[in-house]
């Protein structure tokens, strides 16, 4: 993007010509060494046409390093800066130039290194911007100085931190902070710094500036294009991950052994560790003698929904077989009583009960009351219990008791495999980017539900929306800031209760508020409104949906 | 995401068993086995070419594969027979400590009514402190007891069985019941019973079955009672006392703060429901010592736990309120660890085959650093052949390895005998802190005892101990310490020495402070303090001369016994020291391991060496790309700039080839994951943006 920037800049600068050429390439040369642009006491010229191409390259050196590349830096920076240097200030400045820019932007910026410098403050220590001040302005000094420069930098070329060096540099050729700036700031603190002062140095206050872009512009996935483009993918460390999961069944005697002992097995770390349950389930069962095969469960933490009822039940009828009781207990702790004695009364030769757990610590299983059950269950004598973990906090479930209860070892088992089934990745992200209404249908689902409401619901959310414009375009005029990306989402702006109830009788859509929660019910039963509460405590009421999408549902209710 | 991944998700979702939420497991039908042949086949030849199906099944040949079954099965023997015995021991342990509060406790239960109680409910409230484990095997056997002899029987109830008074005494109520009957004998109590059918928390009920089972005591134990909502507490108690003419209950409460504090939680009305007797259960930290210290100093011990693990365990059970069961199984699991996987652990069977000799077996004692150690010894010393022998003969280095195996248990043995008569010394001579069994091993484990200013001190101080004292000391040492030291002849002198002088009351010796004089000088204006001795009389001298003797002989024996027990050859096979096993399974670090994975997912993906070179590529795996972006980033974090700088990596590696809607799949794959992790959540301040939560390694 920059390149194109300064080629298409280029095109038009090339008549420029002065007579210190000769310097120019000196210049050049260090500049591009640098990665620096050079300091404006040097006269700098471009080369004519042909050489011209080379000089953006050297200004914009940095871009080549693989950070730039990487996109790390947003590329807003960039397109605001051609705004800005593209208007030239000064006709008199050879302002048109691609020199000239630098020049003016090596100016401002030796301005504000000034002003850095003359009001140190702390945050500038953190940032490093005072060094970087210092160091623009040192670019100033006589040529001289200038002389051992590259060889200081051609030492660090190549080094990663030359690369951000520059690159923070770069956008300070601009009036003002990089809006990024925050981002910038390296999180690794210099040195080492005990685990304390890190957090701090870490959550120090400071511009927590980011751009403003937003994923509008970008079309965000569906199921099923997920789906599609996820078995296109060719994962290029597979085999690793074969050598990583076969490393795993070679502990499979010891768990085994360890099982045999009395322990009960964790495994953690990150990846599903379903198929690796799966296969030591296979594992077990083939090592046993035909005659005396296991009783192995399987559950899986993650489903929604899932009781641990449900799973002592299973367990239960599993043992039994047909002679389990018809009637086991509404109870979790009454069917868990019921299997030890059950399990108490089974043979002593036969095979203990294994039960696998597939991710514990999924939310269905979260619940501390789930957990102490479970630890009941690891404690019976001829269970065998093996869990498996995916988040970095899990044994926080487990106080002393229950860790006691629990008896587990624990391994790490790191198996790098998607989560594939644990998760529903485009739902998740979806939800974490506060677009869950449009999995109702959007507008389209939103228009079809209203269809099916009576008149009156259909006029209190016609009501809603326009007094949801209507907020919208206040904060238009009185925060422009706010409304750049805010009033785009009716869930982000909200008309209060009260005032909603107000406007409702007004119009004779409700008469009472129990017939207005009615109808509001109706919405929230459909995911059609959202509602929270604001500092104050009042309920505000939104709309899951995007500006556009609300303005298609308020035409279709208009019309329709 | 890899392809086989997604393979075996659609194949599995054709069985749709990974989203049921429970199910018994089925083994795979063949039509499905292609894709896991390979492993199964690997797994049963593995476990398969030991022939080892009978016992030992789970143990695994070491020494590359190659040790025989027999070696395999003789070390599972040797675990099961060794750790058997120190369970023993445990329990023991375990039983004796409890046995106090037990006969206690059972006495109470026993004498008390509610005619002695002034009509209130006779209670028990034992405070279990730190020691959480006691109270339930204090319950237990409570139980048997009870049982056994017919009076009644004890109901254990949690906080967790106790939502609501009506659920908590239908479970009161089922527990009586089944831990007599059983659950078939409950369900029948329900139903087989003449006129109406009572509901399940009818009190009638429980009153019905000690009539019919002619109860006398009905223990009711809440094991964690400050877990338990007042009200219901205080609802139950009341209930408690107007059934107590009727039902003999007897209430047991399991306090680990202090009973004033649980009182303070109770109302008047329902404290003065109750009366009753307090009783304390030891705490923890001294039960684990007495277990260490019988593991450890038996004189017939076999294997030993060495100075790193000792202090692992001891750190743990400080930290963390290990229970005495929670601490012995660490030490069982150390035991395990040993006999999996150290093949000279056969060494310790009781009898060593001589088959052993063959083979992978002295190559391995070959390769231990121990015997290049004692080679280099041998060579210093000028015996070059026998190292020779010992390198080239397998017959001669098995016949060495088992003498010196033996010796170096021996001299195991005499340092833990050492450091068991320095801690009953110590327990003389030290004041009011006491250094600890365990303390004094790891000392003793690292080479360290012998010069440490502990026992400097505890030397000095006997110096000064007057006869009669020095004879109690003497008195409790361990008595096989008097083979070793000539310590009896001591004993037998400072006897006659003390009937000698029986007048003089007891002797002193010339270090006593009485026995030396401050003698004052005023020098220039200046007071001048100075020590001399004090002449001595004869039978002091006398006595000095038989302590000098004593220290010189206990200074000796110190010095030769407590060497470190990594310089014996072959410490390998009965000293137990590896850290790692033991912390890693027990101490599991799992946000490091999840942020080591993301950070340097080449640690676990042993790849080609060009993929570790750079540090962000797109042949990372999606989250640890997303992962390491994210660390660079602030408080909030702009998706869209995410995916942008997301989307460069796989761009600047795969240029024009890359797909922007796959690099989005696995965006949003990555974003998942750690959106489940727990370090991002959505944020209100911005649209599309992310708020951090979790920064590495804080």
């Amino acid at each position: 993007m920059k390149r194109k920037l300064s080629d298409s800049g280029l095109e038009n600068d090339h008549p420029v010509s002065t007579p210190k050429r000769l310097r120019t390439a000196l210049v050049q040369a260090n500049g591009s060494l640098n990665g620096q642009a050079p300091d404006s006491d040097v006269p700098y010229e471009l080369p004519p046409t042909p050489h011209g191409q080379s000089t953006p390259k050297k200004a914009n050196g940095i871009a080549a390093t693989p950070l730039k590349e990487s996109g790390l830096k947003t590329p807003t920076h960039k397109s605001k800066a051609r705004n800005l240097f593209a208007t030239p200030s000064k006709p008199k400045t050879p302002s048109a130039t691609t020199p000239g820019r630098l020049k003016n932007a090596d100016r401002s910026a030796k301005k504000k290194s000034a002003r850095v410098l003359f009001e140190q403050d702390e945050d500038g220590a953190w940032d490093g911007s005072e060094q970087l001040a210092e160091e623009i302005l040192q670019g100033d000094e006589p040529e001289a100085d200038k002389a051992d420069e590259p060889a200081v930098d051609s030492v660090e070329g190549g080094d990663k931190e030359t690369a951000s060096k520059s690159e923070a540099k770069a956008p300070k050729r601009r009036a003002g902070r990089p809006k990024g700036a925050r981002n910038k700031r390296s999180p690794t603190p210099e040195g080492e710094l005990p685990a304390h002062e890190r957090y701090f140095f870490q959550n120090r206050a400071g511009p927590s500036k980011t751009s403003n872009t937003t994923l509008n512009k970008v079309p965000l996935l569906t199921h099923e294009e997920y789906f599609d483009k996820l078995g296109q993918f060719v994962d290029p460390c597979r085999e690793e991950k074969e050598y990583l999961l076969s490393l795993h069944h070679r502990s499979f005697p010891q768990w085994y052994f360890e099982f045999e002992e009395g322990f009960n097995v964790c495994l953690f770390g990150y990846g599903s560790k379903r198929k690796l349950v799966h296969e030591f389930a296979d594992w077990l069962y083939n090592r046993s003698v035909p005659t005396n095969q296991p009783v192995i469960i399987i559950v899986n933490g993650y489903t929604p929904g899932i009781s641990i009822r449900s799973i002592f039940a299973t367990i239960v009828t599993a043992i039994l077989g047909d002679d389990a009781p018809s009637k086991l207990g509404a109870q979790p702790t009454e069917v868990l009583e019921l299997l030890q004695s059950a399990l108490k009364a089974r043979p002593a030769n036969e095979e203990p009960v294994t039960v696998l757990i597939n991710s514990v610590d999924a939310p269905p299983l979260r619940r501390a009351a789930n957990q102490a059950l479970l630890a009941r269950l690891g404690a019976t004598p001829r269970v065998r219990l093996l869990l498996t973990a995916d988040t970095p906090n899990f044994p926080l479930m487990w106080d002393i008791s229950l860790r006691d209860q629990f008896n587990l070892v624990f391994h790490d088992s790191t198996t790098f495999s998607p989560f594939a089934v644990e998760t529903d990745v485009v739902e998740e992200v979806q939800a974490l980017l506060g677009r869950k209404g449009r999995r109702v249908g959007g507008k389209e689902g939103v228009g079809f539900v209203l269809k099916s409401l009576p008149e009156n619901a259909r006029n209190l959310y016609r009501l809603l929306l326009t007094e949801l414009f209507s907020v919208m375009d206040d904060g238009h005029q009185s925060d422009e800031e706010g409304a750049g990306d805010g009033a785009k989402n009716g869930e982000e702006n909200g008309i209060e209760f009260r005032l909603l109830y107000q406007k409702a009788t007004e119009e004779f859509i409700a008469s009472s508020e129990m017939m207005f929660r009615t109808l509001l019910k109706e919405f929230h039963d459909h995911q059609m409104i959202t509602s929270r509460m604001d500092p104050s405590g009042m309920e505000i009421l939104g709309v899951p949906l995007s500006r556009d999408e609300m303005e298609g549902v308020l035409e279709d209710l208009v019309l329709g | 995401m890899d392809p086989d991944g997604l393979e075996d998700a659609l194949e599995l979702a054709r069985d749709r068993s990974q989203y049921q939420g429970v199910y018994v497991y089925q083994p795979a039908k063949s039509g499905k086995a292609p894709s896991e042949r390979p492993s199964k086949r690997r797994k049963v030849s593995s476990t398969g070419n030991g022939g080892q199906q009978s016992g030992a099944h789970c143990f695994l040949p070491l020494l590359d594969g190659e040790e025989t079954a027999e070696c395999v099965q003789l070390r599972h023997d040797t675990y099961k027979q060794l750790w058997s015995e120190q369970e023993d021991k445990i329990q023991e342990i375990l039983e004796d400590v409890d046995a106090g509060v037990l006969t206690d406790v059972l006495s109470f239960v026993r004498g008390t009514s509610p005619q002695t109680c002034n009509g209130c409910i006779p209670t028990a409230l034992v405070t279990v402190g730190s020691n959480v484990s006691s109270l339930s095997r204090l319950l237990s056997r409570l139980n048997d007891q009870l049982i056994t002899s017919g009076e009644g029987g004890v109901v254990v109830l949690e906080s967790g069985d106790a939502p609501n008074l009506k659920t908590s005494l239908k479970n009161i109520i089922r527990a009586a019941v089944t831990n007599t009957e059983g659950n078939d004998g409950y369900q029948k109590f329900l139903t087989d019973r003449s006129g109406p059918r009572l509901l399940g928390y009818d009190l009638d009920l429980l009153h019905d079955y000690v009539q019919r089972k002619g109860t006398k005591k009905l223990v009711l134990a809440l094991r964690d009672s400050e877990a338990f909502d007042p009200g219901l507490l205080t609802d139950l108690l009341s209930l408690f006392k107007s059934w107590l003419d009727r039902i003999p209950f007897t209430v047991l409460l399991g306090i680990s703060t202090s009973v004033e504090l649980f009182e303070s939680r109770l109302p008047r009305s329902c404290v003065a429901m109750l009366q009753g007797k307090h009783f304390e259960v030891q705490e923890a930290g001294n039960c684990v010592d007495r277990i260490y210290e019988s593991l450890q100093a038996e004189p017939s011990g076999k294997m030993w736990l060495g100075r790193n693990i000792t202090s692992l365990l001891f750190e743990r059970a400080s930290d963390y309120f290990l229970t005495p069961e929670a601490f012995s199984r660490m030490v069982k699991y150390a035991y395990m660890s040993h006999f999996f996987a150290n093949p000279l652990s056969t060494f310790l069977a009781d009898s060593v085959p001589s088959v052993m000799s063959r083979g992978r077996f002295c190559e391995a004692i070959r390769n231990l650093p121990s015997f290049r150690m004692f080679c280099e010894d041998l060579v210093e010393s000028g015996s070059g052949n026998e190292v020779l022998a010992l390198l080239e003969n397998n017959e001669h280095l098995f016949e060495q390895a088992l003498k010196h195996f033996e010796a170096g248990q021996q001299n195991m043995r005499q340092i833990f005998q050492a450091v068991r008569l320095i801690y009953s010394c110590l327990q003389y001579t030290q004041g009011t802190k006491k250094t600890s069994f365990s303390d004094l091993s790891v000392k003793a484990l690292s080479g360290e005892l012998s010069e440490s200013p502990i026992v400097d001190d505890m030397l000095a101080i006997v110096r000064t101990l007057d006869s009669k004292k020095l004879g109690q000391v003497l008195e409790t040492l361990p008595k096989e310490m008097f083979d070793q030291i000539s310590l009896g002849e001591i004993q037998v002198e400072l006897r006659i020495l003390q009937d000698k002088y029986a007048e003089f009351g007891p002797l002193r010796s010339e270090y006593n402070i009485n026995n030396s004089v401050v003698k004052t000088t005023v020098v220039q204006q200046r007071i001048q303090l100075s020590k001399a001795k004090a002449n001595l009389p004869e039978h002091d001298i006398e006595y000095t001369k038989i302590l000098d003797l004593l220290i010189g002989a206990l200074q000796e024996y110190f010095a030769e016994t407590l060497i470190p027990p990594q310089d014996l050859f072959l410490h390998e096979a009965f000293l137990f020291d590896l850290r790692n096993p033991l912390k890693e399974t027990f101490v599991p670090r799992p946000r490091f391991a999840i942020e080591r994975a993301m950070t340097s997912p080449f640690d676990y993906l042993f790849s080609s060496p060009d993929a570790s070179g750079a540090r962000i590529s797109a042949k990372q795996p999606a989250t640890a790309i997303l992962y390491q972006l994210y660390l660079e980033s602030g408080v909030l974090v702009n998706v869209h700039d995410l995916w942008k700088a997301f989307h460069g990596v796989f761009e600047t590696e795969q240029g024009k080839k890359c797909d922007d809607r796959i690099v989005m799949t696995l965006f949003y794959g990555a974003l998942s994951d750690l959106k489940s992790f727990g370090i991002i959540k959505n944020s209100r301040k911005k649209t599309d943006h992310l708020a951090k939560v979790a920064w590495m390694g804080l």
